[in-house]
């Protein structure tokens, strides 16, 4: 499948190891499920002529990439049917992942808005069907254009989808994307490798620092740091309980789309008692940024294990409820079963991972097939599901959380002893102990905190399962204390390009039950 | 007490204006102007005033709106372990116009902006504000092309609340100091009657109210035990 694509502004680079001259890269990462391989293509380009030929009909999910591609870099792909603006408004002048684009607001005139530019703006959110190819009238129905969102209380967040309707049936529809879209990758140009830790929290907001893990161990590959034992199992300890207190939220919002008001108050209950774990733990609830290139923020607080056994005993009963109340209720079961279904086939082609992946029966998961943060060392099952509908989204969440318990209770019970920090130069901020010795020392250890460390010019990638599916970080070191550029694929992103596909033909409640059970949040489609 | 005033014919509003619209100024409390005129229906008023007002503050109907990361504290204080029903605000509306104040929770993108101001301008009045997050109150940390810096740039803002996201408990006391603030607000009683200006309270800073208490913590527990 086509995993990500997207491209490099080489124009300030220097760093390049032998590749060829070019002002602009485009990467396509490719991954094939089988092989459990990746293949990743480069192409150079020249500033004077930055356009290639679409590859969209190949891979479907190229569609998406190269809008985000134009959007960002302004490289035309000859061919495609509706190269638009994706995350930027149709308004923007500018690509901003340019490395002439400006980068902070405050380097630009305030924000103002007038009553001019607010018809203006508005006028420019309109959607035209034309544009998309559609038709206004059919033979026998005018067809209506129904704007669902960007504020919409089952959209989720900032989330806009405009459907084509011939009474409850939609013809067609068209997500629309960027209204939450922070600039994350043009941050992490402007950030130490340090300082943009915070940033990766509010990638998936709700995932906590599991954000932080893919971005700290494709640093750690960078700088050619080990971490301990103890280290890894912490990381993944904390991992698998936001993943618990992210699919709580799921499973909460998922049921309340369908109609049922009050699992969301349980889940909540739930998540406020992982929650309470958490803070002890890290000292924040929802963004705690605590992992830090070669360890952790510091180490686990006396007395941590009896409160997560608390935790750990409490769940199961819980889950089996949720089941026996909600999956197993007729009203979900009609409303889900069946209900925007997809293969295997379909799900790759789109680019579909994580749990709406295995979902389809796919055994496709980075902690079995690529472990990584000593996954390897942990006794766990893979669930799997076979129809790949609305329904075994939601089941497959539940039964997930019950492995994360398992995880969980295996790191109570065994947790390693050993340093929360690595022995290495590059850990940042590094040990206190090694600053105290001498004023040589001192000074190391200043400038490694005002400035950050320095890596080498290299480039890494690491993916890891994320609680929506494979979120990787692909950075470009040029030898400096800032990444030259970050690239952030996330999960979400492929799964509301796939909508479309799957809704049509289907009813307004059926898109409303789907986006419920794709688990998304617009943090992580737009970043 | 000062009050801000805005009158509602400031509010009509020509192509080049500026949001937020109608124009701001400075003015002592209406209320205790009346007084000097009579007593009784000074006191009348007030009486009537405070009434209406108590009526308002424990009927706020949160409209239901959410950006990014800070809405999800914010709906983890509408679920039971917060229980927002205890201040009367449980009566979550899906449509700006059944709403009575709108809770900006998240970042407030360029994209997202005109939006904003839209379901801002469907909501009927009387309606109020709260910037939850340092993302609305200032761009916190998101000092980047597409993020505008701070949601009062062209919404009038009545309370923020601090934090990257505040807890839950944070918001409920913004909700609680809104709720005070509009204890003392002076609004028309009808459309027809008398003044058609609406009177803020301008009230006291948290952070100057409780500094002396406290820079006085001089032992912050340690973060090795639970
Ligand atoms: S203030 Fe922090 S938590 Fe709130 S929306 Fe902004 S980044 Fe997210």
């Amino acid at each position: 499948m086509l995993f990500d694509l997207s491209a490099i502004d080489e124009r300030l680079r220097s760093h390049r190891h032998g590749l060829p001259e070019a002002d602009f890269t485009v990467f396509y990462h490719l991954l094939s499920v089988s092989g459990n391989r990746d293949i990743m293509l480069k192409v150079a380009l020249s500033e004077r002529d930055l356009s290639l030929p679409t590859v969209i009909s190949v891979y479907r999910n190229a569609n998406w990439y190269e809008r985000e591609a134009w959007d960002m870099f302004g490289i035309r792909f000859e061919g495609h049917p509706n190269l638009f603006r994706i995350l930027m408004p149709s308004t923007w002048q500018g690509h901003p992942l340019r490395k002439d684009h400006h980068a902070r607001a405050t380097e630009f005139d305030p924000y103002t808005l007038t009553v001019e530019g607010q018809h203006r703006e508005q006028e420019a959110l309109q959607f035209k069907p034309e544009d998309w190819g559609m038709q206004r009238q059919s033979a026998d129905a005018d067809f209506m254009f129904l704007n669902l969102g960007p504020n919409h209380p089952s959209a989720h967040g900032a989330f806009r989808i405009v459907l084509q309707l011939d009474g409850e049936e939609i013809v067609d529809c068209v997500p629309d994307i960027g209204y939450h879209h922070r600039g994350a990758e043009k941050m992490a140009e402007r950030q130490s490798w340090h300082s943009f830790i915070p940033y990766t929290d509010r990638i998936d907001y709700v995932g906590g620092v599991m954000n932080n893990l893919p971005y700290v161990l494709a640093v750690e590959k960078l700088a050619g740091i080990e971490v301990t034992g103890r280290i890894q199992t912490v990381r993944v300890m904390m991992c698998e309980l936001f993943r618990i207190t992210s699919h709580l939220l799921f499973l909460g919002t998922y049921l309340q789309d369908l109609g049922a008001m009050s699992p969301v108050f349980y889940t909540f209950t739930d998540r406020q008692k992982g929650y309470d774990v958490i803070e002890a733990i890290t000292g924040f609830r929802m963004h705690p940024a605590w992992f830090r290139i070669g360890g952790l923020m510091q180490d686990l607080p006396k007395g941590w294990d009896t409160l997560m056994q608390r935790f750990v005993d409490w769940m199961p009963a819980r889950l089996r409820e949720y089941e026996r109340v909600m999956m197993e209720n007729s009203l979900v079961r009609d409303r889900t079963k069946h209900i925007a279904a997809f293969d295997t086939a379909n799900a790759l082609a789109w680019g579909v991972t994580g749990p709406n992946l295995r979902a389809t029966g796919c055994d496709f998961d980075l902690r079995k097939q690529r472990p990584y943060s000593g996954y390897e060392n942990f006794d766990f099952e893979i669930p799997l599901a076979q129809n790949g509908d609305a329904f075994d989204r939601g089941q497959l969440r539940i039964d997930e959380m019950r492995q994360s318990l398992r995880i969980l209770q295996q790191c109570i019970n065994n947790m390693p002893a050993g340093d929360y920090k690595a022995d290495h130069p590059l850990t940042t901020p590094p040990p206190r102990e090694r600053m105290l010795e001498h004023i040589e020392t001192l000074i190391t250890h200043f400038l490694q905190v005002s400035w950050g460390p320095v890596l080498p010019g290299n480039e890494s990638l690491q993916m890891i399962e994320a609680t929506k599916g494979i979120n990787s970080y692909y950075l470009t070191s040029d030898g400096s204390t800032m990444s030259y550029r970050t690239r952030i694929r996330t999960p979400s992103f492929p799964h509301l390009q796939q909508i479309p596909e799957l809704m049509r033909g289907g009813f307004v409640p059926d898109l409303i039950a789907h986006l419920g059970s794709i688990d998304f949040v617009m943090a992580d489609v737009d970043r | 007490m000062t009050y801000t005033l805005t009158r509602v014919e400031d509010a009509l509003a020509a192509e080049n204006d500026r949001y937020p619209l109608g124009e701001r100024q400075r003015v002592e409390d209406p209320m205790q102007q009346q007084v000097h005129r009579s007593v009784f229906t000074g006191k009348l008023e007030e009486v009537l005033n405070s009434t209406v007002n108590w009526g308002r503050k424990n009927s706020l109907w949160p409209y239901n709106f959410g950006l990014s990361c800070c809405y999800v504290e914010m709906t983890t204080a509408f679920t039971s372990p917060h229980d927002i029903a205890r201040f009367g605000a449980e009566v979550i509306r899906a449509s700006p116009r059944q709403a009575d104040f709108m809770v900006i929770a998240g970042t407030c993108f360029v994209k997202m902006a005109p939006v904003i101001q839209q379901l801002y301008d469907q909501m009927l009045e009387p309606k109020w504000v709260i910037s939850m997050g340092s993302c609305a109150n200032s761009g916190g940390m998101y000092d980047i092309y597409s993020v505008v810096q701070g949601v009062d740039k062209f919404l009038p803002v009545d309370v923020y609340v601090p934090g990257c996201p505040p807890r839950p408990e944070a918001f409920l006391q913004g909700l609680q100091l809104l709720q005070d603030s509009i204890q003392e607000e002076r609004r028309p009683l009808s459309w027809v009657v008398g003044d058609q200006g609406v009177y803020r309270a301008e009230m006291p800073s948290q952070r100057e109210k409780h500094r002396d208490r406290r820079i006085q913590v001089t032992e912050l527990r340690t973060p090795d035990s639970i």
